[in-house]
């Protein structure tokens, strides 16, 4: 794993890469560094991109304008299959008329490698998947979702590319299968030492395996930061929301930077703000979880009063909606130990403070 | 549910008489190329397989059937190899009017087949040509090689354009991608189509009858002969021709099997 504070060699540059189909643009003018290493994860929901993107680094497709640099070589006019880089598929794409071997075998065998070596290697490869030996003679049709899975990373791997991308590979799979993947592809990543650069619109898989995140929206990123820092300091509304639940109100900056909502029960102490706008109007972002619920003598930085409308069981967590006089919903969690007590209707006070208090630009 | 008794009883017979009036007529004329009379009368007073020494020893026979097996495997492996890049042109890429020249291309299967060979026989003479067995390949191809790519294209259709993808990713160059992924996968379809061409070319008899000229083709001989000279040897070269045929049917099907199996798919 790479050190994210570290802004390392890149690998991998892509500048003003644009692509239309038609009149329709689907990428506008990316700049990305990927680092020597690293496992960055591009998010973002379906049509912001996010595969055509890869397509481009991988050379499936064309690009209309821009530029791909591999170190200090242009490679976005070289074809797919002259790229030191490879990609696991969506779908897979397992050979179906061939065993599990020859799959992993294939570039091996495009390279000339000798049948000996490539035996060698498979077997190799298979005990790093933590796939038996005698699954070298196995059918890909036999495999299960999770033994294919790990076939296509062994094949993948056997190419040895500089790069290993990957198209959402986990989403045909059910929870558990993929919770359990999402895990050892952190590990493997951390074993090969390779760079990984991930595609995928779940969260969850990009906050439990990326050193970055890349939040992509309507052929644009939004975002790109270590999974902390995009969550509990995001640039938008739209990565403020995709990240997760999320409380937003709207307020108006004075000149020292203290916010006023009608909303918000405001109490700083001291009047010192960590955010540098002035005079401007933003969103005050907090998280469910860092909101809390106050007896009448508790005090906050932000207080919100209203009326709790519902709870819902989260497994190990409860979500609960307040709604205030104005009709404004707030959304807080608890883990299922610290739960409140009380009941829907009851009238409650709600607070956090600025350690935990973001602010968005954007009103 | 389960059907009652009486439905039970009367689905039976029905599928029973189906398959006596489809199979009626080959068994009458396996009767009628072992009867030692010159025509089929029931019940047969002596049986011989005389006909079948002749119709082996024939020179004419021989000469028939070489000419129809060269017509039929010629076209079936243009066939093969026509809707092979047929179905992949149609299946893998996106071009313009794709879907225009899909119908265009496939046309010619709904043409009646007498009005096929008549123009394309007129064809040939307004070009010079003269018909013989030659001719009668192109016209052969004309209506079978549009139905072998319909049936490889529906293979083709069914898989996953991200395996060609994945190997190019891996280094495959076209060519090994179509000798190691396409062909490979493709070649259930292909053999299919493969069976089909053989038995329309080996049975055809509207598209021969104005496109082989001097030639003849067995259908065309067998006609011939009923309509010009009826002897037992008609029935028995039926016969043998429709064994030829089961046997290429049972040959195919057998490979088809091993390339699923092999394919882990059966």
């Amino acid at each position: 794993m790479t050190d994210p504070a570290d802004p390392g060699t890149p690998v991998l540059r892509l500048h003003q890469v644009t692509k239309t189909f038609g009149e329709f643009t689907a990428l506008h003018g990316i700049d990305l560094e990927i680092r020597e290493g690293e496992f960055l994860t591009i998010v973002g929901p379906s049509g912001s991109g996010k595969s055509t993107l890869i397509r481009l680094m991988v050379g499936m497709d064309e690009l209309t304008a821009g530029e791909i640099w591999l170190r200090d070589q242009r490679i976005d006019q070289t074809p797919a299959n002259e790229r030191p880089t490879c990609m696991v598929f969506q779908s897979l794409a397992l050979f179906p008329h061939m065993t599990v071997g020859r799959n992993i075998e294939f570039p091996l065998k495009i390279r000339g490698v000798s049948p000996d070596e490539r035996r060698q290697r498979a077997l190799e490869l298979l005990q790093l998947l933590r796939l038996p030996d005698d699954y070298y003679d196995k059918q890909i049709g036999q495999c299960s979702g999770g033994e294919k899975q790990r076939v296509a990373l062994a094949r993948a791997l056997a190419f040895d590319p500089e790069i290993l991308f990957f198209d959402e590979p986990l989403s045909a799979l059910d929870y558990r299968l993929r919770k359990t993947l999402e895990k050892e592809l952190k590990d493997l990543h951390a074993r090969t030492g390779k760079t990984f650069v991930y595609i995928t619109h779940s969260l969850e898989e990009a906050m439990v395996m990326s050193d970055r995140i890349a939040i992509m929206r309507a052929g644009r990123f939004e975002q790109i930061a270590v999974a902390d820092e995009i969550y509990a300091r995001p640039v938008s509304r739209f990565v403020a929301e995709f990240m997760g639940e999320v409380n937003l109100f709207e307020v108006s900056l004075s000149a020292s930077g203290e916010p006023a909502s009608e909303l918000l029960d405001i109490n700083v102490s001291g009047g010192e703000y960590p955010w540098k706008n002035r005079d401007e109007s933003g969103l005050l972002m907090v998280r469910p979880e860092f909101v809390r619920f106050l007896s009448a003598s508790d005090t906050a930085d932000f207080v919100v009063q209203g009326s709790l409308q519902d709870e819902y069981a989260l497994g190990s967590r409860i979500q609960y909606e307040v709604v205030s006089s104005t009709g404004r919903r707030v959304t807080v969690e608890k883990l299922r130990e610290d739960r409140y007590l009380g009941a829907p209707g009851d009238d409650v006070i709600l607070g956090w403070d600025l350690e935990h208090t973001h602010l968005i630009a954007e009103a | 549910m389960g059907a009652s008794r009486t439905t039970r009883i009367v689905l039976v017979l029905y599928g029973l008489l189906a398959i006596f009036l489809l199979y009626l007529p080959l068994v009458s004329i396996t009767f009628a190329s072992i009867s030692r009379a010159r025509y089929l009368t029931f019940p047969i007073k002596r049986y011989s397989t005389d006909w079948y020494a002749r119709a082996i020893e024939s020179s004419t026979v021989s000469d028939i059937v070489t000419t129809s097996l060269k017509v039929a495997v010629i076209v079936t492996l243009a066939s093969m190899v026509i809707g092979f890049f047929g179905a992949l042109a149609f299946a893998r890429y996106q071009w313009r009017y794709r879907g225009l020249f899909q119908k265009l291309i496939l046309l010619p299967i709904f043409f009646p087949q007498t009005v096929l060979g008549l123009a394309l026989l007129m064809w040939f003479n307004s070009i010079g040509v003269i018909p013989s067995w030659k001719t009668a390949v192109i016209a052969h191809l004309v209506w079978i090689a549009p139905i072998a790519t319909l049936i490889i294209a529906i293979r083709a259709y069914s898989f996953d354009p991200a395996l060609e993808e994945a190997a190019r990713d891996m280094g495959a160059s076209t060519g090994t991608i179509l000798r190691e992924i396409s062909i490979p996968l493709l070649m259930p379809g292909v053999i299919s189509a493969g069976l089909f061409a053989f038995l329309l070319s080996w049975g055809n008899f509207p598209l021969s009858l104005f496109t082989t000229g001097a030639d003849s083709t067995l259908p065309e001989w067998l006609y011939a002969k009923m309509v010009s000279g009826y002897s037992p040897l008609v029935p028995t070269v039926g016969v043998l021709s429709i064994l030829a045929s089961a046997g290429i049917i049972i040959l195919a099907l057998v490979l088809a099997k091993l390339l699923r199996r092999r394919a882990g798919t059966a």
